[in-house]
């Protein structure tokens, strides 16, 4: 445990690593690599003995070849996903051909290696399938993004860029289109921060009118406008020491980006009304769906505060560009739902979850989580058959919907954003809105939403709402969960 | 007849002397094999010698493993006679260094 070569990652030995090869000098020399970068190490000569193992080695990850005798790789990986399907599964193979591969990406293999394999290879990726692990030993600092569930490269590159900028103050851009995650992204970057212990504080720009979007960032002095009756923190002072999210910056008004400039280059506010500047300690971290670079081209939002903001360009892939997180996704909201209901946890059938690993997902993430939902819902038996995730893809509302219907999603969403906006105060929200309270009360209880559910702890206010949102991703949309992140991805 | 040296890691020493066994075992193997015409059983021997030889530090192993399951999928008995006869002098030929 202590060569000089391997020890320099900082895998702790307690890590544990199932090695499975029927030839025993390539099991001897992947054990010895893997030893020496400071791994145990148990190992399996077949398929089955693999699956003997699993049990009582109770490994953190599996390396296993691709073509054995008995049991191949990849009815290896079916069973051991059947029995945990967060279990990393890297595959080793002499000669795998593009199907194969694209089979066991289908799997939810974590990584494909090609023999002959380097030492420092092998390592490296064992390494990065570690960091994947769904259980790391306890007494293990958290790892980066703990809640983003995800077995893709592509995912992990996009981590692994993330956590780089994570430590330092540096502006941050996330595209990326809706129901991708991108304020989960947001949040674990600031999770792993040194502002961690101050606020996060999310805010759709998109959602909220010019007028109010000003006093709710920058704060306003009472009597600034008509209905100020008291003065009011902006969400930039709300977060003091620690991030604002500015989601859907993209749809914020050109009036309003040269003030946003203006606090971003002088790192001090004016709230509306006021005379006096307010210095901050803010990290801002925006996101779009949008094109930002054709909004600038096309003249709707202003080049040098694009540059501004865009220092640190991090891009959320669709789902459909990383379905191989796919079936960790869907196990990870059915345990959710099952946790949420106090059920037992159901599944889908081999040919329904084919089903939803084909296809297209425009509506990313949210939209997965919405047909689990569904389908549990929906479902008599712990079995989900594929008539059902056929109908509950189709069902999910996306494309044209009918005038009622989006007027009440426009409702809800919209509610949802006055609530946060106004950390759960009604009378605030209210006069945001501008209604009165009886009315604002009638249209919560018409959605189903809760006010408690925005109102932080620990003064930080609007800052706990969002932490709430996914924090353990148990918060049922109907009760907060911002308007544009899935629970929990 | 000159030595051929190949460095090993020193990680790997207690198991060098058990792979050099086993790679002179597929060598045998390989000359029965052939005198049956049994391919499938010789590119299964090329395949796992292809597969560990590069990673225990003898490349040729590798190379000549390569070779022979290429030569066994196409039922090439005449370059697998040749390549046998390769395999029987580097495995007299090899020494092993440490380093």
């Amino acid at each position: 445990m202590t060569d000089a070569k391997d020890t320099s990652g900082a895998i702790p030995a307690t890590h544990r690593v199932l090695v499975v090869d029927d030839d025993a000098d390539m099991l001897a020399l992947l054990s010895v690599w893997l030893r020496h970068a400071g791994l145990a190490v148990s190992t399996a000569s077949s398929g089955a003995e693999a699956l003997a193992r699993l049990a009582t080695a109770r490994p953190h990850c599996v390396l296993t070849d691709l073509y054995m005798e008995g049991m191949d790789g990849m009815t290896l990986l079916a069973e051991i996903h059947q029995r945990n399907p967060l279990l990393p599964v890297l595959m080793l193979s002499g000669q795998a051909t593009v199907p194969e591969a694209v089979r066991a990406m289908h799997l939810g293999i974590s990584d494909f290696l090609t023999k002959p394999v380097e030492r420092e290879v092998l390592i490296e990726r064992v390494r990065k399938a570690l960091r994947l692990s769904p259980a790391p030993p306890p007494g293990d600092a958290p790892r980066f993004g703990a809640d983003i569930i995800y077995r893709s490269a592509r995912m992990a590159e996009l981590l692994e860029q993330a956590e780089l900028v994570a430590d330092s103050d540096v502006t941050v851009f996330i595209s990326g289109p809706t129901g991708t995650g991108k304020e989960i992204l947001a949040k674990a970057i600031h999770r792993a921060s040194p502002r961690r212990d101050k606020p996060f504080v999310g805010v759709n720009c998109g959602a909220i009118p010019e007028q109010l979007l000003e006093s709710e960032l920058f704060g306003h002095e009472k009597g600034a406008f008509t209905g100020a009756n008291t003065r009011h923190e902006g969400l930039f002072q709300a977060a003091d020491g620690g991030t604002l999210f500015l989601d859907e910056i993209g749809d914020m008004p050109l009036g309003l980006q040269v003030k946003l400039l203006r606090v971003l280059q002088d790192f001090e506010v004016r709230p509306v009304g006021s005379t006096r500047s307010v210095p901050i300690n803010v990290r801002v971290i925006s996101a779009t769906h949008q094109d930002l670079a054709a909004c600038v081209a096309r003249g709707e939002f202003r080049e040098d505060l694009y540059y501004r903001l865009n220092v640190v360009p991090l891009h959320m892939p669709v789902l459909a560009e990383r379905r191989e997180d796919i079936p960790a996704l869907i196990d990870h909201f059915l345990e959710q739902q099952a946790r949420r209901r106090g059920v037992k946890k159901k599944r889908f059938a081999p040919e329904a979850l084919e089903y939803l690993l084909a296809a297209s997902w425009p509506g990313n993430v949210r939209q997965l989580h919405n047909v689990v939902e569904l389908c549990t819902t929906l479902s008599k038996s712990d079995i989900i058959p594929l008539s059902l995730a056929r109908i509950a893809l189709r069902e999910e509302p996306r494309g044209v919907k009918t005038f009622k219907d989006a007027r009440a999603d426009f409702e809800k969403s919209y509610l949802t954003d006055v609530l946060r906006a106004a950390q759960g105060r009604v009378s605030k929200a209210a006069r945001m809105a501008g209604r009165n309270r009886t009315e604002f009360y009638k249209l919560l209880s018409q959605h189903g939403l809760n006010p408690a559910d925005f109102r932080g702890g620990g003064g930080q206010g609007g800052a706990d709402d969002a932490e709430n949102d996914v924090s353990d991703g148990d918060a049922p949309p109907d009760a907060g969960v911002a308007a544009d992140d899935p629970p929990e991805q | 007849m000159d030595r051929i040296l190949v460095t090993v890691d020193p990680d790997l020493r207690e198991l060098i002397p058990g792979f050099l066994e086993n790679r002179a075992r597929d060598a045998v193997r390989m000359g029965e094999a052939l005198a049956r015409r049994d391919y499938e059983s010789i590119k299964r021997l090329g395949h796992s010698m292809k597969g560990v030889g590069g990673g225990y530090g003898f490349d040729e192993i590798t190379r000549l493993g390569a070779e022979i399951e290429r030569a066994a999928a196409a039922g090439d008995e005449a370059a697998l006679r040749g390549l046998q006869t390769q395999l029987d002098e580097y495995m007299r030929r090899v020494t092993v260094v440490y380093g």
